[in-house]
């Protein structure tokens, strides 16, 4: 055998520290010659500076005398008592918790419902889980929105129309009432997916146990599987609230022309004003922020609890399903009506309005107009095709740096035992607590004021940090699993091979993670194809992303060219999640 | 060829007040395989770890080949891939995403040294026919079984012609009847190649089947070390003799002693036996006895048998082990040939062999641990206040 012959390599130079150096400064400068220390520094900074900046400019804006000015600026509550002690800004709180709330406690209870019928009894509903997983990602808010608009339009609207024909009042849409349902027809699927998770972590056999101690189903259900589920059910409504109060879409489009203003439409309107009343809308913003993270801490506590009552017992883990007899079928029907109502009406509204050359309500009659010129249309609006590539261009380039950092950051909490790797971990998901519309503000703000030589205001780069920013958290869902399932030894393998960490994390970590990674990536680039809430305070001119020129051509009354715009859009973002879904399932990770 | 100096490692964070290594001194010469034997959470797995570099002592210093590789004092770290080492890890931890060839080539191609392609495959290749997986080049890693995984996590290990070999009970995963062959397989080749190596290991067969050298670890220290057959045959450690499952232990007085012998007073009877460092007459002792030293008959011509009753008995297939009482002690007896209707209640006499039990000389109960743990506290807080004051 050779490999006794051959000789041995010579044993490589010691890496000597230098011995005379203060030991404490020493080991720090070695600490940080190591390459992978560095880049797990580097990155440790820059997701700091990611998630406290915004919030953080938010927050010195609210209390100072005159931001962004060239008075002299001084440190005041001014802005507070003067914001607060306004009967408008009540009004406001009043409108908007009241949108929220309804819209979360809506959409929660139907949610849940559909989520109860198709985890725990045998209506014949799978399919449609399954679909429900993929269209809040499919239907941005905005197209969501409009679709809806479109339908209830007062006199011409699909849905008006019907209503009128069959002798009822006309639903006008622009008002609260309207916008919690747009609202809740978006955030809906997001429940029920919530509600699925609850019911199948749900061990069984505590509900078997009491119908075995002679307790009638509907007993069963009340006294034992709603006291269980309900912590899920506050964590879900919770969170519904929270999504609901930070986002830009529906409180523009539907609450503004009916003049019902929320926070988040109060804080457009007001950036739009001249001269802008910075401090006002920075103690706005950050009384969301508070709200958002009171709401969001309250509901992590809640799921947390409710995750603990889950795991009681774990053997023999098995759930059942009711048999609803006949009734199933009117189970099934429930899910009908709903994706009807929630995902069908609103694509075919898109569809049709995209066919045809000006808006009118669907009729026979109106058939043998229908035209693709909308299509053709696309190319030659003005500034269109720019925004579209500008979405394409900062989503991607957002997708691969939120991949590349999510990957580290997990590294770095999974895998080292590096002090503060909790904080870290903990700063990484602060944007999830940060309203869109805060990050944007904070964002446009810190921009515009910090003592920093680069101008980035008004270039994609402001963009893209903010959906870097966005998507931080989601990126880390999908990777933090993959990371936490490949062994340390794997590494350590290669490392005793002689290789250096960074091939090791080349040449392991990276194929092993390899569906981790693409599917963040994809699900970082839908996230940030869909953002409006923050764009809207960002964009110039030549900066425009598809999100906002939806809006934009919405606000110019071009119904039609919106329509197809979005059509389109919904096609583009079906083709990703395919894919998305695809990968996730090949892998077997498990995740909502 | 591997020299580690009053090594010492403590986890941060631990209530428990002792080192997970607590000042070992170990050599390791040229060729030769030495085995970490002791129970779990001994330290063990530490050890190898600080010596391949996935751990960063406390204190103490390692050298390999005579090149110091980790000196805390000196500010001197090697960082693992720099370190001449090959290690085969306990969950085998070969790469799922590679082939078999791809994982065994991995060290040639990534470390200091790269070699081409077409070479670096001519030689995995060499080092998978030595493990006997030639024909198993191609196939995904996750498709072998586990001791062909183990076997391909050897040859990985040893492509480098790395200048020492770590092992980390690489036998613990397998199922019994592979153990045996990958245990064979792997002291053959070690010896055929003649590297130095660490085996670590909490199984005393093992320990024995393969080492040149024993070092039997308690509670991060080293308790006890020699060649395997000396360990076996002549613990001179109570915990040692405990750890080798000799299960007979009979207090006792010495009475005379010369160098190596020893004349002890037991309950039942005088016992000549084994003593190191001839102990001083009248002084306490604990006598081991190994049960295949026990021999039973019904009758005892000789006078020196102690009279006992079988309590029950146990088939093994080669051999039978009888329990007998004896006084109030439960005594275990071997026997390779049945003694044919020995049951419950018998009578029978007990005659020890002469010359092979050992006395050692006693450690009064639960005192050894009080003070292991005394000591280290005192060294800790000292190695922490000198730590505290900047490496005075
Ligand atoms: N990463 C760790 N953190 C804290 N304590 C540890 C860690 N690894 C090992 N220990 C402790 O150190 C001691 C020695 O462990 P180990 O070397 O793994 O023992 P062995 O391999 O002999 O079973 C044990 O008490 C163990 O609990
Ligand atoms: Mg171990």
């Amino acid at each position: 055998m050779s490999l006794l012959s051959r000789s041995r390599p010579a044993p490589p130079p010691p890496t000597l520290l230098p011995v005379h150096r203060p030991a404490r400064i020493g080991r720090l400068v070695g600490w940080f010659r190591d390459p992978r220390n560095l880049l797990l520094a580097v990155v440790a900074v820059v997701v700091a500076y990611l998630a406290l900046v915004p919030a953080g400019t938010m927050a010195v804006a609210s209390l100072q005398t005159s931001f962004l000015s060239t008075a002299p600026t001084g440190w005041t509550l001014h802005h507070y008592t003067e914001t607060l002690g306004e009967a408008d800004f009540w009004t406001l709180v009043g409108n908007s918790f009241g949108y929220a709330a309804a819209t979360a406690v809506i959409s929660t209870v139907i949610g849940f419902g559909l989520a109860y019928l198709v985890t725990r009894t045998n209506t014949p509903a799978k399919f449609f889980a399954r679909v429900a997983a993929l269209i809040p990602l499919i239907i941005p808010g905005i197209l969501n929105t409009v679709a809806w608009a479109l339908l209830f339009a007062p006199h011409t609207g699909a849905l008006n129309v019907l209503l009128r024909d069959m002798h009822l009042p006309a639903f006008n849409i622009y008002s609260l009432a309207g916008m919690v349902l747009v609202q809740s027809m978006h955030v809906t699927p997001v429940a029920f997916l919530m509600g699925t998770a609850a019911f199948t972590s749900m061990d069984s056999s505590l509900e078997e146990a009491a119908l075995a101690s002679g307790a009638p189903p509907w007993r069963v259900f009340r006294t034992i599987t709603a006291r269980l589920i309900r912590p899920a059910i506050m964590s879900a409504v919770l969170l519904m609230f929270v999504q609901t109060i930070s986002t830009f879409e529906v409180p523009q489009l539907i609450g503004v022309p009916g003049r019902t203003f929320v926070f988040v439409s109060k804080i457009y309107n007001a950036l739009q004003a001249f001269p802008t009343d910075y401090g006002t809308v920075g103690v706005i913003g950050v009384f969301i922020l508070a709200v958002a993270s009171g709401g969001l801490w309250l509901s992590r506590r809640l799921s947390g609890s409710g995750a603990a009552a889950q795991t009681i017992t774990g053997k023999g883990f098995r759930p059942t399903s009711t048999d609803l007899g006949r009734w199933r079928w009117l189970g099934l029907a429930a899910f009908v009506v709903f994706f009807l109502v929630a995902v069908a009406l609103p694509l075919l509204m898109l569809v049709w309005s995209s066919l045809l050359p000006g808006y009118e309500p669907p009729s026979i009659s109106a058939l043998h107009r229908l035209t693709l010129a909308n299509y053709r249309e696309i190319w030659h609006t003005p500034g269109l095709i720019d925004s579209v590539r500008n979405s394409l261009i900062t989503a991607v380039i957002a997708g691969a740096v939120v991949t590349v950092i999510s990957a580290i950051v997990a590294y770095i909490t999974v895998k080292t035992k590096v002090p503060g790797r909790g904080l870290l971990d903990g700063l990484a998901t602060v944007p999830l607590a940060v309203p869109s519309v805060v990050m944007g503000v904070g964002i446009l703000y810190w921009y515009l004021t910090a003592p920093i030589p680069l101008h980035l205001y008004g270039t994609l780069t402001i963009l893209v940090i903010a959906f870097v920013t966005i998507g931080l958290p989601y990126g880390l869902r999908y990777i933090v699993p993959g990371m936490a399932q490949i062994k340390d030894e794997l590494e350590e393998a290669a490392a005793t091979s002689g290789a250096s960490w960074l091939r090791t994390f080349r040449t392991i970590y990276v194929p092993l993670l390899a569906p981790s990674l693409t599917a963040a990536f994809l699900y970082t680039v839908i996230v940030a194809f869909r953002e409006i809430s923050a764009a809207i305070f960002l964009y110039t001119q030549g900066t425009q992303v598809v999100s906002v020129t939806i809006y934009q051509q919405w606000s110019n009354g071009s119904y039609p060219i919106v329509a197809a715009l979005g059509v389109l859009i919904v096609a583009f973002l079906a083709l990703i999640v395919a894919v998305v879904s695809l990968l996730t399932r090949k892998t077997g990770l498990n995740r909502q | 060829m591997i020299e580690v100096r009053g090594l010492t490692k403590r986890y941060p964070g631990r209530t428990v007040l002792r080192n997970a290594v607590d000042g070992i001194d170990l050599d390791v010469p040229e060729g030769k395989l030495v085995t970490l034997l002791g129970p779990s959470g001994c330290g063990k797995t530490t050890t190898l770890r600080l010596i391949a570099g996935l751990e960063k002592p406390d204190d103490g210093r390692i050298s390999i080949g005579g090149t110091l590789m980790c000196a805390p004092s000196e500010g001197v770290y090697v960082g693992v891939h720099h370190r001449p080492i090959g290690v085969v890890f306990q969950s085998y931890a070969v790469w799922p995403h590679m082939t078999a060839v791809q994982n065994v080539m991995f060290p040639l191609r990534s470390g200091q040294k790269k070699l081409p392609k077409p070479e670096a495959r001519r030689r995995a290749m060499e080092a998978l026919e030595m493990v006997g997986l030639a024909e198993y080049a191609d196939r995904p890693a996750p498709a072998l079984s586990g001791g062909q995984q183990q076997r391909i996590s050897l040859a990985r290990a040893l492509t480098r012609e790395p200048e020492v070999l770590l092992l980390d009970e690489p036998l613990s995963n397998l199922d019994a009847g592979l153990r045996d062959r990958v245990r064979d397989e792997i002291r053959a080749v070690q010896q055929r190649l003649g590297i130095t190596t660490v085996f670590v290991t909490h199984d005393q067969d093992e320990a024995l089947a393969v080492s040149d050298e024993v070092i039997v670890m308690d509670h991060g220290r080293i308790v006890e070390r020699g060649l395997a057959q000396d360990i076996y045959a002549w613990p001179r450690e109570e915990f040692t003799a405990r750890f080798m499952g000799i299960s007979n232990s009979l207090p006792g007085t010495v009475t005379s002693a010369d160098r190596d012998m020893a004349e002890i007073d037991l309950a039942h009877g005088r016992l000549r036996c084994l003593a190191s460092g001839t102990p001083a007459v009248g002084s306490r002792v604990n006598v081991f006895i190994r049960p295949e030293s026990l021999v039973l008959s019904r009758k005892d011509p000789s006078g020196r048998g102690w009279k006992g009753t079988v309590e029950f008995s146990i088939y093994h297939g080669d051999c039978w082990d009888y329990h007998v009482r004896v006084g109030d002690t439960l005594l275990r007896s071997r026997m390779y040939r049945e003694k044919i209707g020995l049951a419950h209640g018998d009578p029978v006499f007990v005659v020890p062999e002469q010359e092979t039990a050992i006395a050692i000389t006693e450690t009064p109960e639960g005192t050894a641990d009080e003070r292991t743990a005394g000591a280290t506290v005192l060294a800790a807080t000292t190695a922490a206040d000198a730590a505290g004051q900047g490496e005075l």
